[in-house]
């Protein structure tokens, strides 16, 4: 039974600095009955996700950065096989914007040349607190030559796009490989499984 | 009673309890007899257990991480990482030894079976 059900696996890391937003996930349903002290204050290491893309079955392995947000913690090791990142800034919070251009070149200097990357401007359902507008975030993104989307983890904004545009932009740059039988699981639809984009 | 097959894998799908989530397909599991502890997962149960956790028993057994849906692992505590719902976080909904590479617990009380 240790038949592999997937096609591809794909690593992605979330960057950016410390509190644009990876923690809000939890803020959503922080007024119901289930208890979130013990996993918010351990933090997430990764997740894994299972998305559907022209046929094929992709995992998504999805690495946090959290408390490791300085430049000079994170290097070579850490973009060790990784194949998409999501440099991640909160819109309203100039000085994480700021910072995207040394996250860029900590990319640049650290990251494997051909990794794909995406700029995510995010909380942008907090529009009366913004101070970086969205055509400045257009703007990096297009000096770089990247995709940008502005989110909202906690309105549900482009989440999930962000994360299926990523996929399939990794996708397109993997070389093309005839299916193997072994590793296909026939009984899987098509569309998105279990894909509630909650997460920042 | 477990929603099991015959073989004793999960015949439904298993779903975050909170979000639905689909962590799971049917078959992707084994039924498994283990006793862990979780630290609590509902507000009531962790006021009940003033930090602790419950003793869970039965679990599904998953042998290979990728064949979650989708699941979250949290940092390390000592040589356990718990599982979490990936989209929502409610959890642990799981555990997960670093000495058994291949082994993974998801708690049968701590999701929903559809």
């Amino acid at each position: 039974m240790a038949k592999k059900t997937y096609d591809l696996l794909f690593k992605l890391l979330l960057i950016g600095d410390s509190g644009v937003g990876k923690t809000c996930v939890l803020f959503r349903f922080s007024d119901d009955a289930f208890n979130t002290t013990f996993i918010s204050t351990i933090g997430i290491d990764f997740k894994i996700k299972t998305v559907e893309l022209q046929g094929k079955k992709i995992k998504l392995q999805i690495w946090d950065t959290a408390g490791q947000e300085r430049f000079h913690t994170i290097t070579t090791s850490y973009y060790r096989g990784a194949m998409g990142i999501m440099l991640v800034y909160d819109i309203t919070n100039a000085k994480s914007f700021e910072n995207i251009s040394k996250w860029l070149r900590n990319i640049d200097e650290h990251a494997n040349e051909d990794v794909e990357r995406m700029l995510l401007g995010n909380k942008c359902d907090m529009e009366d607190k913004r101070v970086v507008s969205k055509a400045k975030g257009e703007q990096i993104a297009r000096e770089h030559g990247i995709r940008f989307f502005e989110t909202s983890a906690k309105a549900n904004i482009n989440i999930e796009k962000a994360f299926l545009t990523l996929a399939e932009d990794i996708l397109r740059k993997t070389p093309v490989k005839e299916p193997n039988s072994e590793n296909v699981d026939i009984s899987s639809g098509g569309g998105v499984t279990g894909w509630k984009s909650k997460c920042c | 009673p477990p929603p099991a097959q015959p073989l004793g894998r999960n015949l439904k799908a298993v779903l975050c309890q909170r979000c639905g989530s689909r962590v799971l397909l049917p078959g992707a599991a084994t039924f498994a007899h283990r006793e862990l502890l979780l630290p609590a997962m509902r507000k009531k149960a962790a006021a009940a257990a003033g930090g602790g956790g419950d003793v869970v028993r039965e679990h599904w057994l998953v042998r290979d991480m990728f064949s979650f849906e989708n699941v979250g692992f949290t940092r390390d505590v000592g040589n356990v990482k718990f599982l979490v719902c990936a989209d929502c976080e409610a959890g642990p909904i799981g555990w997960h030894c670093l000495d058994d590479k291949d082994s993974f617990y998801v708690a049968l009380e701590r999701v929903a079976h559809e």
